[in-house]
């Protein structure tokens, strides 16, 4: 009985009339879920319209102001269509697909820390577990792509397969980098290593902290993260698995309607997910890139988000301007550059940590 | 690989530049029509949604010389002709185009010995079902007598280089 | 024969050839309006100018001057013609512009637009200026009738329409008035020409002057498909080109056969087009309860399966006037299977007895053989009526060698002169023993033609016997004398397209059979129960009795009334089927658009039916009826030829006794534009005859 009143004080407690002892991790779940909705509906829109604005086209502009409603007409529309199922689709895995991709991508965000301490679960192996569940949304897309019964999907999703597997390899090792340097696998102790340690506290500046950040001592693994992230997520310049000239849609070729809402939903929040990575791992995660007034009075979530945002911008940037590649660029790149390179850094770095001692030892000197 | 090329390539120094040059278009005046709200100009010799003209006394041009029907690539125009019952005129019985066969390319305007049919200005005649696009005569002389006054001013701006 | 260099090519010519003539012998092509091969030479066009050495220094008009009107040259070398030098060209951009000036520019509302020999002249000798900046002259339009329509501001005065009227129908009403700009072709009373060949001015005039009033801007030449067959509204068989659109018949038009037609038909041939899409037959009908309703195919031969099961061998067929030669093959089949003989293609009670040889109901002389003929005897024909081309080939003859021609019939207008000899048999029995002069004519004559109407030999009140007698008077006329080694001058004019098809495969009484007259008599005693009516309507509907009738055709007609099952069948116009004509001569016409709604096609018909009450026919597509037809028949596989009757049997036709003393001899054909169903469905044939019985009451 103890048991239960205590999960049920975990989950749905308001301490402020008076019942339980804690905010109820459901309301905090609902404000993330909500607000990361609202957010990628946004970025939805903003990658429309990075992507018009190179182009010298004003993009999506009739719905809403600016057409700031647009995602929400797509969403109406979406939802309202009518999902065809192929005749031939195995009818449950093909609905459970985009389930998968879009759970998955939305699980992941449990374990980043938005602000100092402001996880939904704030575990030690944050990482391992974002590795996990990154590496687990393949399953979406090779479900789907082989539930649809279909040609063009089936190549999709085993194009996609073999990428993000590819890219896994190199991204694990890059993070490999950054845990050889915090000494923790828990993100929030890899945001607040970058903001206690690092180029800036070296040479006495310590409020300069933006030079503390890890992009600028492993700024070559910041690229081969940045790039791997792109083609993790099945970004252009790497979404070959939807390469349309070739596959039409490539796995979401059979998808309508609500499942294919779903699918994208997925891929843009993971494709966040990647953002936040790189912002936690690389830039700081929430802390403000000066430590001073005013910049210290913004709230860390903000310039976690922020910092998000720059980083997205920079995923549409690369959409906007490099052509695809070829996939056997694509794979030559991620085993014989990225892989070799990433491995010859975590020598590197590790030989470097040992001689000169440096490193934030998990906060213990 | 020489040291240059690997810095270069590590550094991303085309990402770079490219991304400088995107952000210069990124900033750039947008061309765009803001289409229902604004329109771009039309060229008196666009060849828009078919009209069939009438004379000033109300009297149709058309002669029912089945010359559009000849020359039309498409086939898209069917004429069944005979005399008119009040006057025995050769008039047109009938006067179909289906403007879902028609590549506009304007022949049957050239070919009109009358400027009976006349290829006008509009271009916003999108319906809902493809049968709104097997225009009948009376469409198309309706379609005239709303855009007649265009239709004139066009061809007469027009007239000097023909 | 004449030398002449033609454009530098020397070619050897007949002496009476003109000099387009022999440009045209070289291959020189010359451009004309006015000229025409069939009519005098008027020469007022002057669009053939040529250039000439060894004659005047001046264009000439080729068709007006001959080869032998051309000096040799001083050493003898033979005149020369130029069709293609600076003087000729710009001779004939001179005429052009002349004709031109005159001319509206209204092709786009004119029929001839797309088939006008002016319009084509103009694009190929022509100039594209005009320097003439007057008004154009305007002409008040003619009336000529309901079927030629005018639009005079467009005529170019080559009077071909008055020539042809003149000399080929016979008929002085039309002519050219005034001079100069005030010249104007007219008909003098504006009433509607009498011709039955009227329809030809429309061919003839090579601008849209004329054009045809039925057809009047219903299509152009370019979107219609071109069918080349043969007509079957008379016995004639002309060859004819049907235009048709869609599945519709937009107009018929003459093609040129020497043999039969040259390039003329008939009003009732050019017209009657709009006779194939009215009152027609397009779906099945079964009686019930003493009215005829629509009904599936399979409903409408299980009712005529049922009954055809009961009737045992007392069922009977007649064929009527439009009947081809495969489904009369096909009935007879299908008759023969139930064991009856009661198959008769014609009309009651005619003296063409199964027994006579060929010769004894062929147009022996054939039609082309008019022109070599020396004297001719009409018998009960009017055949301006009955075979209006065929008429104008007597009339050509008559106009040529000015041949003594004698009736014996009505007297009528046949378009020439002939010697009225009497109304009835007893005429042709005293001219028979060799009394009056035209007796001494006829045996004079090395090629005497005795043309013997249907009428003649169908006598449905007086019976048999009196046809038998007029063939056998005919016969006895047309052999005696001096005739030419190889001539057989008995000619039988027949008036249905069907008859001499259904005589030679054996269409009539066999086996026990009767004649349709006799049929129809059975069956009104209630002792035949079936009745097949294949076309028929020119029989007494009435008097069928109770007799289950089956009646397969095309139109809602007499006998379309009176049965009991219609099963819709297809016009001449939508099937191929094989016609002989009053020759003799075997022809086929072409499909040019499908039969309406869920007519079939004769033969078919009657071979599903025979399937329906299990006597099927041994043949299941037209190639299979047609080998077997062949094989029992070869004359009628030659296509376009005729096989040519014994002549030797003209004198066993002469020896018949004649039993009978006196009879009238009429023509059959009393309205010509009215005999046969399409023709009684057609509203412009209803007009034409409403006018021509008008115009007969107008001047009694």
């Amino acid at each position: 009985m103890d048991a239960l009143l205590a999960a049920l004080d975990y989950l749905l407690g308001i301490p402020v009339l008076g019942w339980g002892t804690h905010i109820g991790f459901v309301y905090k779940a609902l404000l993330l879920l909500v607000s990361l909705l609202v957010f990628t509906a946004f970025i939805l829109l903003a990658d429309r319209k990075i992507w018009a604005a190179v182009q010298i086209r004003r993009g999506p502009n009739v719905v809403g102001p600016f057409g700031l409603l647009q995602s929400f007409a797509d969403l109406i529309k979406f939802a309202l269509k009518e999902p065809l199922i192929p005749a031939g689709a195995d009818k449950v895995l093909f609905l459970m697909a985009p389930l998968i991709t879009a759970t998955l991508a939305l699980a992941g965000w449990a374990v980043v820390p938005v602000d100092n301490g402001w996880a939904m679960a704030n575990i030690n192996v944050g990482i391992l577990y974002l590795l996990g569940i990154s590496s687990l949304g393949v399953y979406g897309v090779i479900i789907g792509g082989w539930a649809s019964n279909s040609k063009y999907p089936f190549f999709g999703s085993l194009r996609a397969a073999a990428q993000m597997v590819s890219y896994e390899v190199s991204i694990g090792l890059v993070i490999i980098t950054v845990l050889l340097c915090v000494g923790s696998l828990n993100l929030n102790d890899i945001v607040v290593a970058q903001r206690d340690m690092g180029l800036a506290t070296t040479l006495g500046v310590p409020w300069l902290t933006f030079l503390n950040w890890f992009w600028l001592p492993l700024f070559p693994m910041f690229v081969v993260f940045y790039i791997s992230a792109l083609a993790e997520t099945n970004r252009p310049p790497f979404d070959l698995a939807e390469g349309e000239s070739e596959l039409v849609a490539g796995f979401m070729t059979e998808y309508s309607a609500t499942p294919y809402m779903l699918f994208m939903l997925g891929e843009y929040i993971s494709i966040l997910l990647m953002c936040g990575m790189t912002t936690i791992l690389f830039l700081g995660g929430w802390t403000s890139p000066i430590d001073l007034p005013p910049f210290t009075w913004i709230p860390g979530f903000i310039w976690f988000f922020a910092k998000l945002s720059l980083v997205f911008f920079m995923f549409a940037m690369a959409k906007a301007i490099v052509p695809r590649y070829r996939y056997d660029q694509l794979m030559r790149i991620g085993w014989k550059v990225f892989l070799p390179l990433s491995l010859v850094m975590v020598v590197i770095v590790a030989f470097v940590l040992q001689l000169t001692g440096w490193g934030w030892h998990g906060g213990v000197a | 690989m020489r040291a240059s090329q690997f810095f270069n390539t590590l550094l991303l120094k085309e990402f770079v530049s490219a991304f400088g040059l995107a952000m210069r278009y990124f900033f750039s005046p947008k061309p765009t029509v803001n289409y229902p709200f604004e329109k771009g100009p039309v060229s008196p010799r666009f060849r828009g949604e078919h009209v069939l003209r009438r004379y000033p006394n109300g009297e149709e041009r058309c002669i029912a010389c089945k010359l559009c029907e000849a020359i039309c690539p498409a086939q898209a125009i069917t004429i069944e002709a005979g005399p008119r019952q009040n006057d025995g005129t050769r008039r047109t019985v009938r006067y179909d185009i289906d403007m879902v066969k028609c590549i506009y390319c304007g022949f049957c305007q050239e070919a009109c010995p009358v400027d009976a049919i006349v290829e006008g200005p509009n271009f916003e005649f999108a319906t809902e079902t493809r049968e709104e696009l097997y225009f009948s005569k009376e469409k198309l002389l309706s379609n005239g007598d709303r855009w007649e006054r265009e239709i004139a001013a066009n061809l007469a701006a027009d007239a000097p280089y023909r | 024969m004449a030398n002449i260099k033609v454009d530098g090519i020397l070619i050897e010519v007949p002496d009476h050839y003109t000099l387009m003539q022999a440009a045209e012998a070289a291959g020189a092509e010359i451009p004309r309006f006015c000229y025409h091969e069939r009519l005098s030479v008027a020469g007022n066009c002057r669009m053939c100018l040529v250039e000439v050495k060894g004659g005047p220094p001046k264009p000439q008009a080729s068709c007006a001057m001959s080869v032998r009107d051309l000096r040799p040259g001083p050493n003898g070398e033979a005149p020369e013609m130029f069709t293609n030098t600076p003087m000729v060209k710009k001779a004939r951009e001179g005429v052009m512009e002349f004709l031109l000036i005159n001319h509206p520019l209204d092709c786009p509302i004119c029929d001839q637009g797309g088939e006008c020999d002016l319009q084509d002249q103009a694009m190929a000798y022509g100039v594209d200026k005009n320097r003439f900046a007057e008004n154009k002259r305007a002409v008040e339009d003619k009336y000529l009738g309901p079927l030629v329509k005018t639009s005079m501001n467009r005529c170019i005065h080559c009077t071909r329409c008055v020539r042809f009227t003149t000399e080929v129908a016979g008929i002085s009403e039309m002519g050219l008035i005034g001079r100069g700009e005030d010249a104007e072709i007219t008909s003098y009373l504006e009433k509607a020409l009498t011709s039955e060949l009227q329809g030809n001015v429309i061919d003839l005039c090579p601008v849209g002057a004329l054009t045809s009033k039925p057809y009047a801007f219903h299509a152009r030449p370019w979107e219609l498909s071109k069918t080349e067959t043969i007509d079957v509204m008379d016995a004639v068989g002309s060859s004819i080109r049907v235009d048709s659109r869609g599945r519709e018949v937009m107009r018929i038009l003459p093609r040129i056969n020497e043999a039969i037609n040259e390039e003329w038909i008939s009003d009732k041939t050019r017209f009657v087009w709009d006779g194939l899409k009215s009152q027609r037959l397009d779906r099945p009908y079964v009686r019930r309860n003493g009215k005829l309703q629509a009904a599936t195919w399979e409903e409408a031969f299980a009712a005529v399966a049922t009954r055809m099961k009961k009737a045992g061998n007392k069922v009977g067929a007649i064929a009527g006037d439009l009947a081809a030669v495969e489904e009369m093959f096909a009935l007879k089949g299908l008759l023969a299977a139930v064991g009856s003989g009661m198959t008769d293609v014609r009309p009651a009670m005619s003296g063409i007895d199964p027994s006579m040889p060929r010769a004894a109901y062929l147009f022996n002389p054939t039609i082309a053989g008019i022109e070599e003929a020396d004297a001719i005897l009409i018998i009960g024909s009017n055949p301006r009526r009955e075979a209006s081309v065929l008429n104008a080939r007597i009339r050509k003859t008559w106009r040529a060698k000015g041949l003594p021609i004698a009736v014996i019939g009505e007297a009528a207008d046949l378009t020439y002169d002939y010697t009225y000899l009497g109304e009835g048999l007893e005429t042709l029995a005293d001219l028979a023993a060799g009394n009056g002069a035209f007796a001494q004519t006829l045996k004079n004559a090395q090629r005497p033609i005795v043309i013997v109407g249907e009428g003649a030999v169908s006598h449905a009140a007086l019976g048999k016997q009196v046809g038998r007698d007029v063939i056998a008077l005919a016969a006895r006329l047309a052999s005696g004398g001096n005739v030419a080694e190889g001539w057989n001058g008995f000619a039988l004019l027949h008036n249905a397209a069907s008859r001499v098809g259904g005589l030679d495969i054996g269409f009539v009484p066999h086996d026990g059979g009767v004649c349709s007259a006799d049929q129809i008599a059975l069956a009104g005693k209630g002792e035949l129960d079936v009745l097949f009516l294949l076309g028929a309507d020119e029989y007494d509907m009435s008097a069928m009795g109770k007799a289950f009738v089956v009646y397969i055709g095309t139109h809602g007609d007499a006998g379309a009334h009176r049965a009991d099952v219609i099963l819709p069948a297809a016009t001449y116009t939508e099937k191929s089927a094989t016609y002989v004509n009053t020759e003799g001569r075997v022809q086929v016409t072409t499909r040019a658009v499908f039969p309406p709604g869920d007519a079939k096609e004769d033969w078919a018909i009657i071979r599903a039916l025979s399937g329906i009450i299990g006597q099927p026919l041994a043949y299941n597509s037209l190639t299979q009826l047609r080998a077997a037809l062949y094989a029992q028949y070869p004359h009628l596989a030659r296509i376009d030829e005729i096989a040519p009757a014994n002549a030797a049997d003209l004198g066993r036709l002469a020896q018949a006794a004649v039993k009978t003393t006196s009879a009238p001899l009429r023509s059959s054909v009393t309205d010509f534009y009215l005999t046969n169903p399409i023709a009684r469905a057609s509203a412009i044939m209803g007009e034409c005859a409403a006018m021509a019985a008008g115009l007969q009451q107008a001047a009694e």
